[in-house]
């Protein structure tokens, strides 16, 4: 099985890159970014098949980044991370084509799950 | 509130004022409650006292006027009165000694005859002689044996000689009677000088006639001479022949009537010779009268018993001092119910608009300590979500290597790690839930169905606890428009609270009602322990729990009442002590316009 590509966009340096050894460790080929200009700049680079993308950064929204990788390639699926304990921004999110959200702090396994069902998503596609 | 002038405050200080428990406060409506009660009675009995005095003062002083003119009146009539008698006694005398008669008088036989007749008249003649104009008795009619007397250096005859009339005072003399004389001197028809005749009189006459005087003006009533010796017998203040005795009395006021009756000039005028003098006679207080008696060498004295301090002005003290008393113990009665009445009141508005604010306080209240909720929640969120993958990333390293020393402890450690992690996560998200704002959507709702899924939801919790449900729905109850979501978190935290507060083996009954067309109402009551007023008071606000340390939160009760709110309801608090609790929410059947702008 080929390694799915993932790409984790989000501020908050340490959580990233936990996050992303995490998922390096269960055969995920992960990087991370620590702001949403970086991430924009990165995706040509990287071309990353799934993106996890903070929805709150200091330099642009969430909201914003998703809308630019949507338009670079509408192929690429999104999972919003909210620290909100809302769901309404993760739904206004999902509205402007991110596949799903989970809130932090985040559960792993759910965190699995959801990319499981992105990558599946993909490829039937 | 405008502040009250000082003094005012000083004597009725607010009773919400220096307020720092609820005992001091009971005692500021109580000292509130007494300011009140003395300022009111100071001000009803302050006025009636003074009317009081003032018509006390007002009464004696018309009661001694009133004694003073009758007073006046009596001395008058009784100096006429007796005056008169005098005069009469004078003209009798002047009548029978005419000029002419003098020798027809020398015969004895003639004298006796005459005597006789006056004898008939007034049985008080004692004798009768006649005396020439050398001062020698030429006749005499009489019981004594007293002929051939001469007068002439006694101090009368001179008297009569120069004045025509002479009246002596009343002296016992040789006769050893008391009597007095009425001598008149009449030209000799031969020779040149005066004749007299002279009458002894009993002084019983005199007597006899003041007392029957007496009986109708004073209390007493007799003559006294120039040296103010007693000329008739007092019946009660001395004896005849002495001084009165109320001559050695001092004046108990030394202000003598004299100066009121200056003021009334026709008085005066009228009886020159009139004095009056209050005096004490064994704790009596008397007005002692005196007046001349004219052409005779006496004056009268009236003796009356001062009537302001017997039974007409004793009785008006006591009619009065009973109206006061009893004026003042109704006022005051009334006025201690009143300034109960008035503090009760205002006791109760206070807690009323206490309340009130409490309630209006509430809202703000929630929305302040919301965003501060939300910020510090999600500050702590993203170190939470750190600590989550550290301890995840080392979770897997543990898994993916041999065992080693206290592998099993360590990895015991990081599942606490976890666990509180996760305690921790669920509280910033109900944090960041309690302050989101949500929208509300709005769809028809039976209540009493949400109402029956709550308690299914929670029905084997209950059943552990040997805690019964018990449904009081309203068949009929209309449908509203509200948002389902919200409604069932509303009755899962009340209810939830309801089973934690009963603890084990109690009831929780879940009522519903229409309140009227606009409105409904579901009341879930149980039969815990119930509260304080105190936490009553408390269990809306925020982080306010009574549950163990970290088994509540404190924001389930807030965010009810943050969401009932939202969806233009209302929420009440009923509770008792060892009775049990009830909350009262009210909802609209249709969202209120205002609400849906929110």
């Amino acid at each position: 099985m080929k390694k799915i590509k993932l790409l984790i966009i989000d501020d908050e340096v340490e959580f990233a890159a936990t996050l992303c050894q995490r998922l390096k460790l269960r055969g995920i080929d992960a990087s991370d970014v620590h702001s949403g200009g970086e991430g924009l700049a990165v995706l040509t680079e990287e071309s990353p098949e799934i993106v996890i993308l903070d929805l709150k950064m200091p330099d642009m929204s969430g909201l914003d980044v998703l809308a630019e990788i949507k338009t670079y390639d509408p192929s690429i699926e999104v999972i919003m991370l909210t620290g909100h304990g809302s769901a309404g921004s993760g739904i206004e999110a999902m509205e402007k084509g991110a596949l799903d959200y989970i809130m932090k702090p985040i559960d792993l396994k759910e965190l699995l799950e959801k990319i499981e069902l992105a990558d599946e998503k993909r490829s039937k596609a | 509130m405008k502040k009250r002038s000082g003094w005012l405050a000083k004597i009725l200080p607010p009773p919400s004022d220096n307020i720092v428990s609820g005992a001091d406060l009971d005692k500021g409506y109580k000292s509130f409650r007494r300011g009140l009660a003395i300022i009111l009675i100071v001000l009803v009995l302050v006025p009636l006292a003074i009317i009081s005095i003032v018509s006390h003062y007002q009464y004696e002083q018309l009661l001694e006027q009133e004694e003073l003119d009758q007073l006046i009146l009596n001395l008058e009539q009784a100096q006429t009165t007796v005056e008169a008698f005098v005069s009469k006694l004078q003209s009798v005398i002047k009548f029978v000694a005419r000029d002419d008669r003098y020798q027809e008088l020398l015969d004895p036989k003639e004298l006796e005859a005459l005597f006789v007749r006056l004898q008939d008249e007034y049985p008080g003649f004692v004798d009768i002689e006649v005396i020439d104009s050398q001062g020698m008795q030429k006749a005499y009619f009489g019981p004594y044996q007293l002929e051939e007397r001469n007068y002439t250096d006694q101090t009368w005859y001179k008297q009569v000689l120069l004045q025509g009339v002479y009246i002596s005072n009343v002296f016992s003399g040789f006769r050893d009677v008391p009597h007095f004389v009425i001598a008149v001197s009449r030209k000799h028809p031969q020779e040149q000088g005066n004749w007299i005749l002279r009458v002894t009189i009993d002084a019983k006459t005199l007597q006899d006639f003041v007392d029957t005087t007496s009986t109708s003006y004073a209390d007493d009533m007799f003559l006294i001479d120039v040296n103010r010796t007693l000329q008739t017998q007092p019946q009660k203040y001395g004896t005849l022949g002495g001084r009165c005795i109320l001559h050695d009395t001092e004046d108990s006021t030394k202000k003598s009537f004299l100066k009121s009756l200056a003021k009334r000039d026709t008085m005066v005028q009228r009886a020159p010779g009139m004095v009056i003098i209050q005096k004490s006679f064994e704790k009596h207080r008397v007005n002692h009268a005196t007046a001349d008696l004219e052409n005779t060498p006496w004056r009268l004295v009236l003796i009356k018993e001062q009537y302001l301090h017997a039974d007409t002005w004793v009785l008006f003290k006591i009619r009065l001092i009973t109206i006061f008393l009893t004026c003042a113990i109704i006022a005051v009665f009334v006025i201690v119910e009143i300034s109960l009445a008035i503090t009760n009141h205002l006791r109760e508005s206070d807690k009323k608009r206490e309340q009130f604010l409490i309630e209006a306080e509430q809202p703000n209240k929630l929305v302040s300590i919301g965003r501060l909720a939300a910020g510090v929640a999600h500050e702590i969120n993203n170190p939470l979500a750190i600590i989550n993958q550290k301890t995840g990333l080392v979770q897997d390293f543990m898994e993916m290597s041999e065992d080693f020393a206290h592998k099993g402890a360590m990895a015991e450690a990081l599942d606490g790690i976890q666990d509180s992690v996760e305690r921790c996560k669920k509280i910033t998200h109900r944090l960041l839930g309690f302050a989101r704002q949500a929208e509300v959507k709005t769809e028809e709702i039976d209540i009493n169905a949400i109402v029956r899924d709550v308690v299914d939801f929670l029905a084997k919790e209950a059943s552990y606890n040997q805690i019964r449900i018990d449904f009081d729905l309203d068949q009929d109850l209309s449908k509203i428009f509200s948002d389902r979501g919200q409604l069932q978190q509303i009755f899962l935290n009340i209810t939830n609270n309801a089973i934690d507060a009963i603890g084990s083996d109690g009831k929780i009954t879940l009522s519903s009602r229409q309140v009227d067309e606009e409105s409904i109402q579901v009341k879930i009551s149980d039969d815990g322990p119930g509260m304080s007023l105190e936490i009553q008071q408390r269990i809306f606000d925020p982080f306010f729990t009574t549950k163990e340390t970290g088994k509540g939160t404190g924001l389930g009760l807030s965010i009810v009442y943050g969401l009932i709110k939202k969806l233009g309801g209302t929420i009440k608090v009923e509770s008792e002590i060892g009775e049990g609790t009830t909350f009262d929410i009210t909802l609209p059947v249709t969202k209120s316009e205002q609400e849906e702008g929110t």
